[in-house]
């Protein structure tokens, strides 16, 4: 985690972020709704999610916003500062299946107050089916090393 | 705004809804668990003093624990969909959907978290199944000390 934290002087435009594989259980989309009190029935009823016309159970999608936001903080290390993800869910992610999380820088931004990446970010299944893409800001201190 | 929307959806655009949370270790080490991250700056203060924190800091995204309300279940809609969204469409499948999430500082434990929720908008489409709408949700969460700790703005998709 973070042992090779990227500095700003090696960072450019199509750098890819190392792969983050994450495979949620149904515990798992059982723990993150009860942290976020989120009582939707298709987070935790296999029978509600099929009269809904899913297979199965739902991942939230806003624990796959954590997912991409862990495929950074992975990345740049403890040190670093994820400012902003944006991402969008395309496709239902089932408990029990590979999330596959990649990314890579698509600008560089070097103003006089901070140094910022922007990265592309995708979650797929193991078949590259996209589940969410989005964009997320990482901000990196004037020396170079993250905030 | 979307002037096609009954007028009873209409008057809830722009509704805010204000609610306070106090922020506990376990909260941070019970959500860090719930998204899989075993960074110990989440639950060790041994170690995170050692960090440029030098305290316990909560994973980025930790503000969506006070995105839903905590009300009673019989004040839920019937599939248990949150209540921020509980708007009365003839759509309510919810579905998809997209979130941008700013973050301007790390929760600690001890913060006094104050949410402020506001529906800002619902737009119809028509769908290639049918109408959809689109829920979008803008929620600050601030701290004690007044100052902004991040920002979300949430757009959930409900169809027929």
């Amino acid at each position: 985690m973070g042992q090779d934290q990227p500095r700003w002087e090696n960072m450019s435009v199509t750098t890819e972020i190392p792969e983050l594989v994450v495979c949620p259980d149904h515990t798992q989309v059982f723990m993150f709704s009860a942290i976020t009190w989120n009582r939707h029935h298709i987070h935790y009823s296999k029978e509600a999610a099929i009269s809904e016309g899913l297979p199965d159970i739902v991942v939230q999608r806003a624990l796959i916003g954590n997912f991409l936001a862990r495929l950074i903080t992975n990345w740049v290390g403890d040190s670093a500062e994820l400012r902003r993800l944006a991402w969008k869910v395309t496709r239902s992610a089932l408990p029990g299946n590979d999330i596959v999380c990649r990314g890579r820088i698509k600008e560089t931004i070097d103003s006089e107050d901070e140094k910022c990446l922007v990265c592309e970010v995708t979650a797929s299944t193991r078949n590259d089916e996209l589940i969410a893409s989005g964009e997320a800001v990482v901000v990196f201190n004037e020396n170079g090393t993250p905030r | 705004m979307d002037t096609s929307l009954p007028e009873d959806v209409i008057a809830m655009i722009g509704v805010e809804k204000v609610r306070q949370y106090d922020v506990t270790r376990r909260d941070i080490k019970r959500f860090a668990q719930a998204i899989g991250e075993a960074n110990p700056i989440h639950f060790d203060e041994d170690h995170a003093k050692s960090t440029r924190y030098g305290t316990i800091v909560a994973p980025p995204l930790f503000c969506q624990i006070f995105t839903f309300e905590d009300v009673p279940p019989n004040r839920l809609p019937k599939d248990g969909s949150p209540i921020e969204i509980d708007v009365p469409l003839s759509a309510q499948r919810t579905v998809g959907g997209g979130s941008s999430y700013e973050i301007f500082q790390r929760v600690r434990a001890g913060d006094r978290i104050t949410a402020k929720s506001t529906l800002k908008d619902v737009v119809s489409k028509e769908g290639r199944s049918g109408r959809l709408y689109f829920i979008v949700v803008e929620t600050e969460f601030s701290s004690h000390t007044n100052q902004l700790v991040a920002k979300e703005t949430a757009t959930y998709i409900k169809r027929v």
